[in-house]
């Protein structure tokens, strides 16, 4: 009977415990407003560790309030498919700029959303191939990926933004060095190495971050991802190569705000936040976390490990993503290459 | 009923095939259930205890156990009052229907959670059938709330499951004698049908419980996953496993391991002391 009281004790104790939510952990207190951010897969780290701490300090010096941050990363995609459906972003930092486009179509997100600094881009990274330690495949560019055995590890371009700048950048490339040795852009050229690439591809996670983690525990020879997720995984001690591509892409990354969830009284706050993306004091915390600055150049001298491109491109070379999304990845990748 | 199976052609001398087969059962879990367990442990614990315990107290982590246990608590007392009154509905009157609301009730367990995430979204979600309607502030996707409607509905058929036979293969003379003496329906069934349940009733609930807080496909869709806010322990799960934070990842694992261990144990020695008077 004893035993069964203080069953009875604990079970009521646990249940007491059990049915109040808990509160948000972290600084602010009561009432404090909290900027709500979406981002896409890498964007975590420099965000959570250098970009939120320093606006919360720059804007408790300059209007004595608290703020606190609170964010949710998935590949660039879902994050906005999220947000399509009602996710509370107040801010979406997105891997590519068609996502904004998407926002932008349903209503949540301003036409004029790049009239900011930058055109509404915060920060770039090249496209490039990580490779285990030592290179044993011998990988030293985009079609070295198609050579018979090689195991390719890409993100799924139907969920990640990063998959698609990785496809544009694998096509993009052909098409320069097309038009280096024979004068002209060779479309038909730059479609077959991207299929003869997507041919040895076993993998396709939902994000370049799943992809990544996938690539570390030890799946696949090849990664294609952004530089900075090749640079964190070295300093995290991963046995790892970076291979530079001859030619490859830029990305861009734009941020904006998310209109529909942000209210009047707190639109100042928003827009304060968004444009400390630009200020010297970010871009430079963007440089720490193997981001370019797009900016100023110069910042970029201060990160020793970025690699020198011999033939860089953008999404411009493609008349932008208007042009890109549809005539590439709709058309060629998804069309043609990807169950071909 | 094994012993006397096996004793039946094995009368004299030592039966071999006890131990063979009790060690082929072992060999049978060990790849398939008991080494993955034994990594999360192995991993989980491969930067040292102190490592670990930073990981499980890490305000993020925290919270989101704290938010799996208290929408699974809900889920399952919504699920285990909702599991009883159907049972009891369904097993004390016939009528025409009775077997497809029986079918209904059971949908969910074959539906993927994902579905079922997405069904709340497009039902609840701001832009859902009926969540347009709803103003900013009684929003309930993105909340705990949305948590709780998840869980509901990937566990409803859990309870029921369990209560249904032993209602319907309960023997009704105690409660047929406890009308002839005058009692109530309410009488009879709070001091009958019920305590007969017991063990019914805990067992569901521990099932609908553990079943909850191990959810992931439903509840990433309909929470939002943000950290400290609605991101559950299998949320942040995966988002740390995203991360590369491996050992992270698996401190909370563990965590839910041994949850699960404990539910189970509870389970079975619970069924014994429950009926035991």
């Amino acid at each position: 009977m004893k035993i069964r009281f203080g069953l009875t004790f604990i079970l009521a104790v646990s249940l007491f415990l059990m049915s109040c939510l808990p509160s948000p952990p972290g600084g602010g207190g009561k009432g404090a407003r909290t900027i709500t951010v979406y981002g896409f897969s890498i964007m975590k780290e420099a965000l959570e560790t250098e970009i939120y701490p320093k606006f919360a300090a720059k804007w408790k010096a300059e209007h004595g309030e608290e703020i606190n941050f609170t964010s949710s990363f998935a590949g660039s995609e879902t994050v906005t498919n999220q947000i399509l459906q009602g996710a509370p972003a107040d801010i979406a930092i997105l891997s590519i700029e068609r996502d904004v486009d998407r926002l932008i179509a349903a209503g949540h997100a301003p036409n004029d959303w790049y009239v900011t600094p930058q055109k509404g881009i915060v920060n770039k990274t090249p496209f490039v191939i990580l490779v285990r330690q030592g290179n044993p495949k011998q990988i030293k560019d985009f079609p070295d990926l198609a050579k018979p055995g090689i195991r390719v590890i890409h993100p799924d371009p139907v969920s990640s933004g990063g998959a698609q700048w990785s496809i544009l950048s694998i096509y993009g490339s052909e098409l320069l060095k097309s038009e280096l040795e024979t004068g002209t852009k060779d479309a038909n050229r730059a479609e077959e190495g991207l299929r003869a690439v997507w041919r040895n591809v076993i993998s396709t996670p939902g994000s370049a971050r799943e992809a990544r983690t996938q690539f570390e525990t030890g799946y696949g020879d090849a990664l294609i991802t952004y530089e900075l997720e090749g640079l964190l995984m070295k300093q995290a001690g991963a046995p790892i190569e970076i291979v530079v591509p001859r030619s490859t892409i830029f990305s861009e990354h734009p941020a904006v705000i998310v209109d529909r969830n942000v209210t009047a009284e707190e639109r100042p706050l928003m827009e304060a936040f968004r444009n400390f993306l630009w200020s010297d004091e970010a871009q430079k915390a963007f440089v720490k976390y193997h981001f370019r600055s797009v900016t100023n150049e110069s910042f970029n001298d201060a990160n020793p490990e970025f690699a020198k491109i011999e033939m860089p491109f953008t999404i411009e070379m493609f008349g932008g993503w208007k042009q890109a999304y549809p005539e590439i990845i709709e058309k060629i990748f998804l069309e043609r290459v990807k169950n071909k | 009923m094994s012993a006397n199976l096996s004793g039946v052609r094995h009368t004299r001398g030592f039966d071999v095939i006890k131990p063979l087969s009790i060690a082929a059962l072992l060999l049978m879990m060990l790849p398939l259930v008991l080494l993955p367990i034994a990594s999360i442990f192995i991993f989980g614990m491969s930067k040292g205890l102190a490592s670990f315990w930073e990981s499980l107290t890490a305000p993020d982590a925290i919270f989101a156990l704290q938010l799996s246990f208290v929408t699974s608590f809900w889920a399952t007392v919504f699920n285990v009052v909702f599991g009883l009154f159907a049972a009891y509905v369904l097993s004390k009157y016939t009528f025409w229907g009775r077997n497809s609301i029986i079918v209904m009730i059971s949908i969910p367990t074959a539906i993927p959670t994902a579905v079922a995430g997405f069904a709340l979204l497009l039902l609840w979600g701001p832009y859902g059938l009926l969540g347009q309607y709803l103003s900013a502030d009684t929003q309930i996707m993105f909340t705990p709330y949305a948590i709780i409607l998840a869980n509901i509905f990937v566990t409803f058929p859990l309870a029921f499951g369990v209560i249904m036979p032993v209602l319907e293969t309960m023997s009704h003379s105690l409660e047929e004698a406890s009308a002839t003496m005058g009692a109530t329906r309410w009488q009879t069934f709070w001091h009958i049908t019920l305590p007969s349940l017991r063990g019914a009733i805990v067992g569901g609930a521990l099932l609908t419980f553990a079943r909850s807080v191990g959810e992931f496909g439903s509840t990433i869709l309909v929470s939002g996953n943000l950290a400290g806010r609605t991101q559950t322990a299998p949320l942040y799960i995966f988002a740390k496993f995203n991360e590369g934070q491996v050992e992270a990842a698996n401190a909370i694992a563990i965590v839910l391991a041994l949850f699960s261990f404990l539910i189970f144990s509870v389970l079975f020695f619970a069924r014994d002391w429950l009926e035991a008077d």
